[in-house]
């Protein structure tokens, strides 16, 4: 469901440029070029917490009622890392903010898309400020994005990034991109890779509101949140394969949910773990399989 | 870096300069009053100069790793075992066993030792192919535990894997098509265990080693046996011979286990053997009170040990029974062994003693002691009288190596409520053994010949023990000849603080001070006694000279 | 003569029945009993002797009807006023000691020919108490034409009469009557081998105790006694376990091996005699006798609201024991009084006396009775010896 939108004209609303007249460059002070340094001053964090605590938590909770699992395996982390995640949906970055241990939760910035999140200066104001956003590009980390992480990782801070580069069209993963793999490396921090499952229900690609929101009578499955164990990456292993190995790991956290832990560390053993990216075949088949879990077992009555 | 120095630093201790060993104190006129445990309160008491009390070491440094050190050692096995890759193999039936609720105390944090290791053992077993494994709580004649217990100690993940399929059990040792009847020892002692274990390639025991008691061949021919086997060294005689369980040289009980253990390894059951060991950091930070010395507690140790003890004064027993079953310790690992079991075990105890161990010079006419709210057959439940009997006479009075830190004929005083109270889910034959059997005599021998058959085989106690949560109809027996040594040893002793009706029942005197306690006990021993105070827990061990 | 009288008086009995519910010391104040000067009973007839009291025991039925609690059931078996007191050890005109033994049957009311109960003498079972020359009264202390023990004097037919033996003690004598009740319970189901629980360690519960250990052979005796003194007691009449009452039903469960169903047993006892006769206890035994077992209802019930649906389920025999006639093949059928001459003498149940008062203090007397457990205590008598006979 989509916001009927407000239509306003000018002079109530902004003029159009004309087509004639060339526009000037950008004043480079929003996408890529936006100083969030601001948004991790104190008084900015104290409001932040505020925000993920007490707005985004309870919101999360309604709408997605995550269940967290593997938090354990971060019992022996005590340094700054990075979270790699799969993803399907804005909320993601809601869902891993809001579940991860108090330690983390408000000491971590959330790599987000310029061209998105950065856009103008208000989104770019409002995305540093509730999410600790810092801009990064979509398929590539240049120089300036990595050196920022680099500082804010020794500085205390934690990042969550998505190195699909961008949120699932389909309800399957894409390749993951080198971005994590290589700040782990350049940065000497271990990843802690995440796998996420459910928030399409919720909030999918192109939908304005989530599910619970938008229609009370439908709500979204239950996301589910599973975190992994640190990895590092290992003598001689560049961005690429490390990239690789994170992108296994998630899957088989993936494997974990659909059965259990003891099957999925043997089929990956066996090198057997499904991928993230689903069957290689048509459109259709593909979403045929992503619903599998989800049509209601034969027999099963819905009420009354 | 600035993060990890900042967090690592509130908390006194490990990585701050090494840790203190253990040390006995000489009660002098400035030696503030000393910490008494006394069940879910404590409280403060000025002993008579010149007394001694043993304090413990502090807490051990953790493993940095202990992930990498519990690979580290499944793949370096101690004594003729091959490292565990070597033995595992696709085909094969793996089981594995753990030990049960009654370790650690009290229970810790999350993650538990027992799911990494499980954990780890796994992630070998899946590389090799290994279908057939099934996980078995060696519970021996102990309660079966919940659901949250297990997920507690093993992890949702290894839980959400067995559980549903039936593939994590708990040893049930009354179970007549579970037992396998492996033979006998050369002293004639029958050794029956678990079936799926004794039919398995290899068995992989988990333990946690608290104390210097567990472990060893006790794993498997006690976590896994039944009562025709556990009769053998859980009786009246054993326990008298061994001086003490704790010092496993000079323990019958566990050249008993020894015997049954070599049994077990002579009829080709495999066996690899995995400990570890905990450090004392026993209480979180709310308590980290409990466990310093009281001339270094600052003001703000001060503050909450009055808030607490006042606060506990007013809140019901129930609520605070509640808090303390609450407490997750902070107890982190020290060490891992694996591989064959008595190689293994010898490195375990000697980690053990080297955190537990404190050496001690003499005994002493009076030993006092604060008992704790746990003991190991009470997490999630009552301590209930006869266990109250069993840890201070059977656990602490036999923390040592040498000799007892009490005298012969000498005077044990002990602070508990001993409260006349049972869980009658955990502990139904308890309430029927406090009730019918103390009544009419608390002589272990006399008990043991004239009731523990009866108790052994009573259908209801066998019913609970293997459907509901119930420890074994014999269980009470076992607690109340574990106070066998000391009951032979000692003249007399004082419960201070005790339920006086519960505390006579037991054989014992009440007390309503120490102070009255003290002077109880003098007509026993002479006046002008020397007095030791075993300041535990945390746990320590008393090396007697 | 000086006596205790019960009259009836509905705003006393009323009075009583409040008072005793909150202290008994109060009912025996407020209540239908008081001390007066009467006349020495007739002799109803040539057959009937004059008795001299000695020692007067006070039963829980007497205590009961001081209160004020005892069932509308007795009205048209008593005659008002009367004087109280069965349990008499006394002496006859020559200085014979004799005990007496209550029941005011055929033969007392001189009806020819008896009842079919007392022609096979079991006149505790007597159809006729009401009828005959003498006013209604199941027993001597309910009955306004013999008097009772609570006085200086009373009179007793010729049947009821037992002579005492020299070597008997007076204390021990006083005991012969509650014994011979206790005595005719133990020996109302026979236990065999089994289990047998006895609820209550009062007088009736400790000689029940004394009763079964004398003349049964169970193979295992449960006592559940509410206070410490009355358990001690128990062991010694030879009790093998001795518990609380709140203890009783893991007792028996231990004892019989049986299993928990809910608030019942799979298994039980094999005979529970109920000594206490309150509506919980006799709840409580029905739901730990066996299948097919016995309950016996020795002390006296009244009202209750219990669930009978155990009883049916498991078809229990209930059976109520009162008083004493003839017991069974099992004794030789030998009279009840002659069983508990034998006991009392075998099991000292002299040692129940706990203490003594005089008439004038009959106050205290009731009170300490009634408070016999908490106090220590088990049989409460007067003591008769000292008062002057006009």
């Amino acid at each position: 469901m989509r916001l009927p939108r407000l239509r306003t004209t000018f002079p109530l609303g902004a003029p159009t440029w004309p087509d004639g007249v060339e526009r000037p460059p950008l004043a480079g002070r929003t996408g890529l070029d936006y100083d969030t340094a601001w948004a991790r001053r104190y008084g900015a964090r104290v409001a932040r917490a505020v925000f993920v605590d007490d707005v985004l938590r309870p919101l999360i909770n309604a709408v997605g009622s995550p269940d967290v699992h593997g938090l354990d395996r971060l019992a022996d982390l005590d340094e700054t890392a990075i979270f790699a995640a799969n993803h399907h949906s804005h909320l993601d970055t809601g869902v891993i903010l809001t579940s991860l241990p108090a330690r983390w939760r408000h000491k971590t910035v959330v790599a987000a898309a310029s061209d998105t999140f950065f856009a103008t200066r208000a989104m770019s104001a409002f995305s540093a400020l509730t999410i600790g956003a810092i801009p990064i590009e979509r398929h590539r980390v240049n120089r300036r994005s990595s050196d920022l992480v680099a500082a804010l990782l020794g500085e205390g801070w934690s990042l969550i990034i998505f190195p699909e580069g961008g949120r699932s069209p389909d309800g399957w993963a894409r390749e993951f991109r080198g971005g994590a793999a290589y700040l782990a490396v350049k940065c000497v921090r271990p990843v802690v890779p995440v796998y996420i499952e459910g928030t399409r229900g919720v909030l999918k690609k192109g939908q304005t509101l989530p599910a619970g929101i938008a229609n009370p009578f439908r709500r979204g499955g239950p996301v589910k949140v599973n975190f992994g164990k640190p990895m590092r990456p290992v003598e001689g292993e560049d961005a690429r394969r490390f990239a690789v190995r994170i992108q296994d790991a998630i899957a088989e956290l993936g494997d974990e949910w659909s059965t259990d832990w003891w099957s999925a560390r043997r089929r990956a053993a066996a090198g057997r773990t499904p991928g993230l990216g689903g069957p290689t075949a048509s459109p259709w088949r593909r979403a045929w399989r992503l619903e599998e879990g989800r049509r209601a077992p034969a027999g099963a009555k819905s009420w009354p | 870096m600035k993060e990890r120095t900042s967090r690592s630093g509130g908390r006194e201790g490990p990585e701050s300069g090494g840790t203190r060993p253990g040390f006995v104190l000489e009660v002098d006129r400035s030696t503030p009053p000393v910490l008494f445990h006394s069940g879910e309160s404590f409280h403060l008491e000025r002993l008579p100069v010149g007394s001694r009390v043993v304090y413990p070491s502090e807490p051990l440094n953790p493993l940095a790793d202990p992930d990498g050190a519990i690979r580290h050692a499944l793949l370096n096995p101690l004594g003729d075992s091959k490292p565990l890759p070597a033995l595992l193999h696709s085909g094969m039936r793996l089981t594995i066993a753990f030990d049960d609720i009654s370790l650690p105390l009290p229970p810790m944090c999350k993650p538990d030792n027992r799911q990494r290791v499980i954990e780890a053992v796994l992630d070998l077993a899946a590389d090799a192919g290994v279908d057939d494994v099934v996980l078995i709580a060696a519970l021996a004649l102990h309660r079966r535990m919940t659901e949250a217990e297990l997920r507690h100690m093993l992890g949702d993940r290894i839980y959400d894997a067995f559980a549903p399929s039936g593939a994590l059990l708990q040893h049930d040792a009354e179970d007549p098509d579970g037992m396998l009847l492996i033979g006998q020892t050369a002293e004639g002692e029958t050794v029956e265990i678990n079936k799926r274990a004794a039919t398995s390639d290899l068995i992989v025991y988990v333990n946690i080693n608290l104390v210097a008691m567990d472990g060893g061949h006790k794993s498997v021919a006690t976590g896994l046996a039944s009562y025709k086997s556990l009769r053998h060294h859980h009786n009246v005689q054993t326990m008298q011979h061994s001086r003490s369980f704790m010092d496993q040289h000079r323990s019958e009980l566990h050249s008993s286990n020894w015997r049954m253990g070599r049994l077990l390894a002579a009829e080709g059951i495999k066996i690899f053997q995995i400990e570890t060991t905990l450090n004392t950091d026993t209480f979180p930070k709310a308590f980290s009170f409990l466990q310093k010395r009281e001339w270094e507690w600052s003001a703000r140790d001060r503050l909450s040990y009055l808030a607490t003890s006042k606060s506990l004064e007013r809140v019901p027993p129930r609520l605070a029974r509640q808090i303390f079953q609450g407490i997750d310790s902070p107890q982190k690992l020290t060490s891992v062994q694996a591989g064959e079991v008595e190689a293994v075990h010898v490195a375990t105890t000697d980690e053990v003693y080297r955190q537990h161990m404190v050496a001690v010079d003499g005994q002493a006419d009076i030993l006092t002691m604060g008992l704790p709210y746990i003991c190991p057959y009470n997490v999630n439940s009552i301590m209930n009288p006869i266990l109250v009997a069993c840890l201070g006479l059977g656990y602490f009075f036999n923390l040592y190596r040498g000799k007892p830190l009490v005298r012969e004929g000498g005077v044990v005083i002990m602070s508990h409520p001993t409260p006349w109270e049972f869980n009658p889910v955990h502990h139904p034959s308890y309430i029927d053994f406090f009730e019918q059997v103390l009544a009419e005599t608390t002589d272990p021998a006399e008990i043991e010949a004239k009731f523990e058959q009866d108790f052994a085989t009573d259908p209801w106690y066998i019913h609970l023990y293997r459907t509901s949560y119930a420890y074994h109809g014999v269980h009470p027996f076992y607690m109340w000849y574990w106070c066998a040594h000391a009951l032979q040893h000692l003249a007399g002793v004082i419960v201070v603080g005790g339920n006086p009706k519960a505390v006579r029942r037991l054989g014992f005197k009440p007390a309503s001070t120490l102070r009255d306690a003290l002077e109880m006990a003098e007509d026993v021993v002479g006046g002008d006694p020397s007095i030791t105070h075993l300041h535990n827990p945390p746990i320590l061990m008393a090396d007697v000279t | 003569m000086k006596a205790l009288v019960v009259s009836r008086s509905l705003p006393r009995y009323a009075a009583a029945k409040v008072a005793g519910a909150l202290a008994p010391s109060f009912s025996a104040r407020l209540g239908p009993l008081g001390l007066s000067e009467i006349d020495e009973p007739e002799l109803p007839g040539a057959d009937w002797k004059r008795v001299y009291p000695a020692l007067s025991g006070i039963c829980g039925s007497d205590l009961a009807t001081v209160e004020g609690r005892s069932s509308r059931y007795f009205e048209p078996i008593v005659s008002f006023p009367f004087v109280p007191g069965h349990e008499v050890v006394g002496r006859l005109d020559d200085g014979q000691r004799v005990v007496i033994e209550p029941v005011l049957g055929c033969a007392a009311r001189a009806l020819i020919p008896p009842c079919r109960a007392c022609a096979e003498g079991r006149s505790d079972n007597c159809e006729r108490v009401a009828f005959g020359h003498l006013q209604p009264g199941l027993q001597t202390g309910y009955c306004a034409d013999t008097g009772g023990g609570w006085s200086t004097a009373l009179v007793a037919h010729e049947s009821q009469i037992h002579v005492v033996p020299d070597e008997m003690s007076d204390e021990a004598a006083v005991m012969v009557e509650p014994a011979a009740c206790a005595t005719h319970g133990a020996l109302a189901a026979d236990p065999g081998g089994g289990t047998v629980l006895v609820v209550g360690g009062g007088t009736l519960g400790l000689c029940t105790v004394a009763a079964l250990r004398r003349f049964t052979t169970p193979a295992t005796l449960i006592v559940s006694a509410k206070h410490p003194d009355q358990r001690r007691l128990a062991r010694d009449l030879g009790a093998d376990i001795v518990v609380a009452p709140n203890e009783a039903r893991r007792a028996v469960r231990r004892a019989t091996g049986s299993l928990e169903i809910g608030d019942s047993l799979s298994g039980g006892a094999d005979l529970v005699i109920d000594c206490v006769g309150s509506q919980s206890s006799i709840a409580d035994d029905l739901l730990l006798t066996r299948a097919g077992g016995t309950v016996v209802l020795v002390g006296m019930p009244g009202h209750v609201l219990v669930d009978l649906t155990p009883l049916w389920h498991r078809q229990i025999n209930l059976r109520g024991s009162y008083a004493y006639g003839e017991e069974g093949p099992g004794t030789g059928n030998r009279r009840t009084f002659d069983l508990a001459f034998e006991l009392v003498a075998h099991a000292g149940l002299d040692r129940l006396v706990s203490a003594t008062y005089p008439l004038d203090r009959y106050r205290d007397a009731i009170d300490h009775a009634a408070n016999a457990g908490p106090r220590g205590a088990v049989k409460v008598v007067f003591d008769v010896r000292g008062e002057k006979h006009r």
